[in-house]
């Protein structure tokens, strides 16, 4: 994809910690609108270092990340990003915590606590939006820290392993509900994980990372929406094979 | 329920075998007094009303003292907490300033403040000062790093992140300083008033001891654990209120 239609570009992102070796190194990756990409590899690639700097979180030492053509230099609202944990605010109610965003700009209006309201309905928590988060399972959780990023409409959703710590039945479901708000939405997104099925499942194209380097990517020509039954799918399961083949060779 | 049954139980227990024991083994009650006389003299006390200034003088100097410390502790902590620079610069001085025994600062402090109830409010403050600063210091500080990189990624101010994520979150343990701060206050109020007070619970246990009135030393021993449960239930009530939305959720 050429620089011209890509939303989400990564120009030749590198990122050293002072003086050691670099942990993302020289990574050109340009993404379209709408489109949804999964980053693979292993713990300590530099795949949660990469996502933190195209939040604006880190600067890169080098390089730089642009998003609809802006340069990214500090976090924005236009990017809605969920942590590995679902990092809720267990003190307040959990309409409170999909409202966080907004209530750390403005008093929310009455507006905002109906969208909130119609976030919580579709993910499922529509009776939830008084509880706290403590009072709610670790699906549950993640379901609200799902809502919370989409308050402000993002532009582009950021995803560090957002599911790695729930059952699989739970995790299957999650992503089914992230595939479809998505959808909805049309929102740009990187989800990183080290999951291969949970890539090949959720993305259109998945890229391996290893030591700082992207060293191969699969377009995921799979049909959508995504239905159950394609996990079994011989299609599917070659997918898989392709990345994790990938990932040895690049190890 | 039936577990306070038995506590109170073991008190009245307790309290008749020490009236027993005054009876029989013949003791001076100057030495020991019995349970009933120390009642006897505390209720002349009470309805005479010579002990009620005194009570009245020590809770003015508790509530002042907690306050003031218990504030300025909070206060500090906080700005050694959000100011790095500020906490490498004084906290060893905080720190030695703590190794200090400030009850020792008593007779200074009377030369400096008089002989009314500013020492006693002073000392007290100091002691409540510490465990205050120290635990505000510690909630602040040990906030998850994901929960600050979440402010940080939603563009939260300085002051947001410090009302709505620092003080939220260290709440728990900043109350914990808050009840150890009331018990302190009691020794500092208390003897405080030892040290040239003419008014107060702890002046009248000095006054008692010049009269060998060992029963009314008692009776005040009575009082004054009477006011430090008080104080302490209030203080739980108070910290159950504020951490009500933390405790959702977790099993009781």
């Amino acid at each position: 994809m050429d620089m011209a239609t890509s939303f989400l570009s990564i120009d030749s992102a590198t990122f050293a910690f002072q003086s050691s070796e670099r942990v993302v190194d020289g990574i050109d990756w340009s993404i379209g609108e709408g489109e949804f990409r999964c980053l693979v590899g292993r713990s300590g690639c530099g795949k949660t270092t990469l996502l933190k700097i195209a939040a604006g979180l880190l600067r890169p030492t080098e390089g730089a990340i642009f998003i609809n053509g802006a340069k990214v230099t500090a976090p924005s609202a236009q990017v809605g990003f969920i942590f590995q944990s679902p990092t809720l605010l267990e003190w307040e109610q959990v309409i409170d915590n999909v409202l966080l965003p907004i209530s750390l700009k403005r008093s929310p209006a009455k507006t905002d606590r109906q969208k909130a309201n119609d976030l919580l309905s579709l993910v499922g928590l529509a009776d939830y939006s008084a509880r706290y988060p403590r009072e709610l399972s670790g699906g549950q959780q993640s379901r609200v820290a799902i809502a919370r990023a989409l308050i402000n409409d993002p532009a582009v959703l950021l995803l560090d392993e957002p599911f790695a710590a729930l059952d699989a039945i739970t995790r299957e479901e999650l992503q089914d509900d992230l595939l479809r708000l998505c959808d909805l939405s049309q929102t740009t997104v990187l989800f990183v994980t080290h999951d291969i099925a949970e890539a090949v499942y959720l993305s259109d194209r998945v890229a391996v990372m290893e030591s700082g380097h992207l060293t191969h990517e699969v377009t995921v020509d799979l049909a959508k929406p995504r239905q159950r039954d394609m996990r079994y799918s011989p299609r599917f399961n070659n997918l898989c094979l392709e990345v994790r083949q990938a990932m040895d060779e690049a190890a | 329920m039936i577990i306070r049954l038995y506590s109170a139980g073991l008190l009245f227990i307790l309290v008749a075998g020490w009236e027993l024991f005054c009876r029989t083994s013949g003791l001076s009650a100057l030495i020991m007094p019995a349970p009933t006389a120390i009642l006897e003299t505390l209720w002349e006390g009470l309805t005479v009303g010579y002990l009620w200034p005194h009570i009245w003088v020590t809770t003015v100097e508790i509530v002042l003292g907690l306050t003031l410390g218990c504030g300025i502790g909070f206060f500090c902590g906080i700005v050694l907490g959000e100011t790095d620079f500020i906490r490498r610069l004084l906290y060893p001085y905080v720190l030695a300033s703590q190794v200090v025994p400030k009850l020792a600062l008593g007779p200074l402090f009377v030369i400096w403040f008089g002989s009314g109830i500013l020492p006693t409010v002073v000392i007290t403050a100091l002691i409540c000062f510490f465990p205050l600063l120290e635990n505000t210091l510690t909630g602040i500080q040990h906030v998850d790093p994901q929960k600050r990189e979440l402010f940080r990624m939603l563009g939260a101010t300085p002051l947001q992140t410090l009302r709505r994520l620092k003080i939220a979150s260290g709440l728990p343990v900043i109350m914990a300083g808050v009840r150890v701060a009331v018990v302190l206050s009691f020794v500092g109020a208390v003897v405080g008033e030892f040290i040239g007070a003419s008014e107060g619970l702890g002046a009248l246990i000095i006054g008692a001891q010049g009269m060998m009135d060992t029963t009314l030393m008692f009776a005040i021993f009575v009082i004054i654990t009477v006011q430090g449960m008080i104080f302490y239930q209030a203080t739980l009530s108070a910290e159950r209120w504020l951490l009500r939305h933390h405790m959702k959720g977790i099993n009781q």
